[in-house]
């Protein structure tokens, strides 16, 4: 469909017009239930919190409706493969390629990433016994920099323009010369954008885990969950600074005239090395959080504490550690010589024993405990045999010579959604399930839970287990078609099947929420008989947190008191609370890198001007107007 | 039921790896590279299925029943000896796998500079947003075919016009990617006759998943014979 | 300040610290990208347009200023406020100088037609050292704002800590430009 508007002609393909309809309706059905329900105070309370609790809401609420939107490209990316040679919808070419680029790039940073940066909003506080995070008006800042990041890269599909590049964005096919015109301007500056927010709220924890915790809550007897976010803050800040510099010279290629990807004396391999130095370590910036939601999950529901806790920390760090020594196992096939690539095949190798001893360990804390198998349990328990299955084909994509066969074929395909969807996704629902109580007051319901986890268990092993073979069999990566003669076909419609069961469950998840918050049942402080901190407030969790302030002398605390009848100790004066406020200015510095990011992309430098200029005048008001919450304590 | 899916996977591997073309390759390269799939595949599949005994029985036996509805596990802090032994084990399983890996690895990677002169039969490939150009010692060109002559060592000299590509012939052996200004040099070994499917791996624009060509590996007088047409 | 303010402070100064670590890779990776992609095989050598002058003079300037910022920090110790303001003041000059001289660096390069497209040493020279130059205008305008809250007595303490983690940030973009000498400029001089 053409349309016609300021003297210009717009090529609207039926998939765009489509999701415009979608958006509109369904945006007036939201628009509707908010003025009917007289929701509009809280949505201006939650657009000017610094809370912690509501800003994890936030974040995961906002991603899991990009998991929406990326998983409905996947069912595209699957519909066009269910059959040989077929044509499905617009979904060949240029559509495929835009599909696949989206549904890979909002599915790592605007999905898994903010709903796993939700949770440790929510529950690293609580566990440690902070009463927010350290900087709770940075945390604000970082959310809504995501959020605009997140909006910028969506936009992208509405005006047509989505990103066909890659969630790798490969060089020269990124450059100005293969990808002209604004498409991959959405990817850098989306990109950009939400990378700067997950690494000012990496800092923000790092201070946190470091600066706030309860009297005697010693690192060693820390929650893994917390563990595991600090240790992926410092992940997140290495990687996340050389993603950004990578965007930066992949503008300056764009925009500015540059050529450090390109030409006779820039260097495509340039690239790859920068973004896999973040790429790799981001593997396990979505695991390693998922890895201490389990190692929380575990305990409670066996009722035993955690196996070898040391051991369960050392192997955190050494996994995080080793991450960015493996990078260039991407890049086995672009020609580094045969020294690098025995190099970061063996380094590859070693990771799998860190690895190898988390998982051991977890079994071994369900041996001989009393195994509750709730729904957050479930997720915990689908979790260790399918991580296994991705991580034992992760070892034989370390074996270099072997992978020159595997390498961007199908078989990777299967093996990194083994790892992430087995460890970021089963945690993130069984995180969600766990900390519902602590976000809602309401607990999910558990029937439906369980019907979830079955069915989205049973549809990934459908989707993903016959893409090993497929690959084998020749099947490239990011192809959207193949022949009939290929041995392809039985295999790539059972993928597609297990792709519906995965959506079927995922849809069960939603009228979970649903009809969780329309029977509105709530739950107490602690509904699953829990071991760490955040069980002993309220849920859902108060905005002044530990008044009094507990103090804690071992691990588990709240566990042990309860098992011994007593209560925890109090501290009469803790330390000073981070200050708490409500303000505007953080969102209206997301909207004005928003307006710089957009003008940039048009090339409207007037604007772009503005928009620089805003954030300027923005923090120099929050400068202006910043207080310590110790002064308005004493005017009080 | 779950457990019957679980100890499926292997076996349907092993039942499928009968006609799976990487794991049933025509070359001496390809056959070097099965070798190394199906040795980390056996080694792996003694941690998957360790892993897998020890799960599904602790599961079984330690889950809840209301029996059990009063039992408060014992606390167990963890165990040294274990934990080395969950340790020590993999590294040398590991290493088991490490040693072909770098044999392998060391032979067949591929490199930027051709020292050595040999009897390798050297062809130049040339890659461009979706075609493929042989060009063969004699100077014959081909477009989308590449033939080659069977049981002699093959030398891809491979470079791309525009972005990058990634040459692959699954049956073969592979893969090896096709970079702009570099060119690279990759070889097969010891071809078997036969026509196999050539593609582009390397994610490359519009038409990437039709970039593909057929490799057609004959007889040596075959070859001297096409060459020179 | 008092107790509850110095432990609030604290968290400041740590998250300070974090933050100038992230800034220490990034600088690092611009740097790593100029030593691969510098010389250039075409365009003009580094050691052809690169002046002693010009880097003595900037280097100076800009070194300088954690001198006198540093007279500023003693002044707002002893409570010294005409200390304060004279080294403050002082460092304002000389940060504006700096950027005066490197736009005239900037300028003298485009003149003779060499912009970010003329090679690939000058694209990584042009993103490393005119980051550094934003982060030095970022500095000023940050000066500006201390300036402008000088006045407010009610605020005395967190004027001190906004000093105080001012001058981390200066001490920190001088310390980049020593990188920057050694790196970018003097093995081209030599």
């Amino acid at each position: 469909m053409q349309i016609s508007m300021f003297n210009q002609t717009f090529e609207l393909p039926s998939d765009v017009l489509a999701a415009w309809i979608f958006t509109i309706i369904a945006g007036g059905f939201v628009l509707l239930y908010v003025i009917k329900k007289k929701k509009l105070p809280l949505i201006w309370d939650y657009i000017r919190t610094t809370n912690h609790r509501k800003i994890g809401t936030l974040y995961i609420l906002f991603g899991v409706v990009y998991f929406l939107r990326a998983g409905l490209d996947a069912v595209f990316i699957r519909l066009q493969l269910a059959f040989p040679d077929q044509s499905f919808w617009v979904f060949q070419q240029e559509k495929y390629n835009e599909v696949f680029t989206t549904h890979g790039t909002i599915m790592i940073f605007f999905s898994a990433m903010p709903i796993l940066l939700g949770l440790m909003n929510v529950a690293v506080p609580l566990q440690i016994g902070a009463r927010d995070l350290a900087f709770p008006f940075l945390n604000a800042v970082g959310f809504w920099l995501f959020f605009f990041g997140a909006l910028f890269f969506n936009l992208a599909f509405f005006v047509n323009q989505a990103p066909s590049i890659g969630w790798t964005g490969y060089a020269p096919y990124s450059l100005n010369e293969y990808t002209p015109g604004v498409s991959t301007d959405y990817y850098v500056f989306g990109i950009q954008l939400s990378g700067l927010g997950t690494i000012f709220t990496a800092l923000n924890l790092i201070v946190t885990i470091f600066r706030h915790r309860a009297p005697g809550m010693k690192l060693t007897r820390m929650p893994l969950f917390t563990w595991a976010s600090l240790i992926t803050s410092y992940l997140i800040l290495i990687a996340f600074s050389v993603l950004a510099v990578a965007l930066y010279l992949l503008m300056f290629d764009r925009l500015f005239g540059t050529a450090f990807f390109s030409g006779s004396e820039g260097d495509p391999v340039y690239w790859q090395h920068l973004f896999w130095i973040f790429g790799h370590p981001e593997v396990y910036i979505l695991a390693l959080p998922a890895f201490g939601i389990f190692s929380d999950i575990i305990p409670t529901f066996s009722s035993k504490r955690i196996f070898g806790y040391p051991t369960m920390v050392v192997s955190l760090a050494l996994i995080g550690f080793l991450g960015f020594t493996v990078w260039a196992h991407h890049m086995f096939t672009v020609g580094l010589g045969p020294m690098a690539n025995t190099f970061f095949a063996l380094t590859t190798m070693t990771i799998a024993v860190p690895t190898g001893i988390k998982v051991f360990n977890w079994l071994f804390t369900i041996r001989g405990g009393l195994l509750r198998m709730t729904a957050p349990m479930l997720f915990a328990l689908g979790f260790i045999p399918s991580f296994v299955m991705g991580g034992v084909t992760g070892v034989m994509l370390s074996v270099s010579a072997a992978d020159f066969q595997f390498h961007d074929s199908h078989f990777v395909v299967a093996h990194f959604h083994y790892v992430i969807i087995a460890s970021t996704i089963f945690g993130i629902f069984g995180g969600i399930y766990y900390w519902y109580p602590k976000i809602t007051g309401y607990r999910l319901n558990e029937k439906l839970g369980k019907w979830h986890f079955w069915l989205f268990l049973i549809g990934f092993h459908l989707t993903f287990l016959p893409m090993h073979i497929s690959g084998l069999q020749g099947m490239p990566r990011r192809v959207y078609t193949y022949g009939a003669d290929e041995g392809l076909t039985g295999l790539n419609f059972t993928s597609t099947i297990g792709a519906f069961v995965m959506g079927a469950a995922v849809s069960i998840f939603l009228w979970n929420i649903v009809i969780t918050h329309r029977r509105g049942v709530t739950v107490g402080a602690d509904p699953w008989n829990g071991r760490t901190l955040e069980w002993t407030v309220d849920s859902p969790s108060p905005e002044h947190s530990f008044d009094p302030m507990p103090v804690v002398d071992q691990m588990d605390p709240f566990w042990y008191a309860k098992q011994e009848k007593r209560q925890l100790a109090i501290c009469a004066n803790p330390r000073p609370a981070p200050p708490d406020e409500q303000s505007m200015i953080p969102i209206s510095m997301g909207l004005s890198l928003f307006v710089l990011a957009a003008a940039l992309t048009y090339s409207l430098y007037w604007l772009a001007i503005a928009g620089g200029v805003g954030i300027f005048v923005l923090m120099a008001i929050r400068s202006w107007t910043d207080r310590t919450i110790i002064e308005e304590e004493e005017e009080a | 039921m779950v457990l019957k899916r679980f100890t499926l996977v292997p076996v349907l591997l092993m039942l499928a790896g009968c006609n799976i073309t990487v794991l049933n390759p025509k070359s001496a390269t390809g056959k070097d590279q099965a070798f190394l799939i199906w040795f980390s595949f056996g080694l792996m599949l003694i941690v998957l299925l360790v892993v897998f005994f020890l799960f599904f029985r602790f599961v079984a036996t330690y889950r809840y029943t209301d029996k059990k509805a009063n039992f408060i596990p014992e606390d167990v802090h963890g165990n040294k000896w274990l934990e080395l032994t969950w340790t020590i084990l993999p590294i040398l399983l590991l290493i088991v796998l490490a040693v072909p890996t770098v044999a392998i690895t060391y032979n067949q990677s591929p490199i930027s500079e051709v020292l050595k002169k040999d009897e390798a039969v050297q062809i130049e490939v040339e890659a461009q947003q979706y075609q493929w150009t042989f060009t063969h010692e004699g100077g014959k060109t081909s477009n989308q075919a590449l033939v080659i002559p069977e049981g002699k060592t093959i030398r891809l000299q491979l470079k791309s016009k525009d972005v990058i590509h990634s040459f692959w012939v699954p049956a073969l052996g592979g893969k090896v990617d096709v970079m702009p200004h570099k060119d690279l040099y990759y070889e097969i070994k010891n071809p078997e006759v036969g026509t196999y499917h050539g593609k582009c791996a390397e994610y490359c624009g519009l038409e990437h998943a039709k970039m593909i060509f057929t490799a057609k590996v004959v007889t040596e007088e075959a070859y001297e014979q096409y060459v020179k047409e | 300040m008092t107790q509850g303010e110095i432990v609030i402070f604290k968290d400041k100064q740590l998250g300070f610290f974090i933050y100038l670590g992230v800034e220490t890779i990034m600088f690092a990776t611009l740097f790593a990208t100029y030593m691969i992609f510098t010389p250039a095989e075409k365009g003009p050598h580094p050691a052809d347009i690169f002046e002693w002058k010009t880097l003595l003079l900037s280097s100076f300037f800009l070194l300088s200023s954690s001198g006198t910022l540093m007279m500023s920090e003693k002044g707002l110790r002893s409570g010294r406020k005409g200390l304060l303001v004279l080294g403050l003041f002082i460092t304002l000059l000389f940060g504006m100088t700096f950027l005066g001289l490197e736009i005239l660096e900037f300028s003298s390069y485009l003149q003779q037609g060499y912009g970010t497209s003329a090679s690939v040493f000058f694209g990584s020279f042009y993103v490393l050292v005119g980051l550094h130059a934003a982060h030095v205008a970022f500095g000023v305008g940050w000066m500006g704002m201390l300036f402008l809250q000088l006045g407010r007595e009610k605020h005395a303490a967190s004027f001190e800590q906004k000093h105080r983690i001012f001058s981390y940030y200066w001490h920190f973009v001088d310390v980049i430009w020593i990188g920057i000498m050694v790196i970018v400029y003097i093995p081209y001089l030599l």
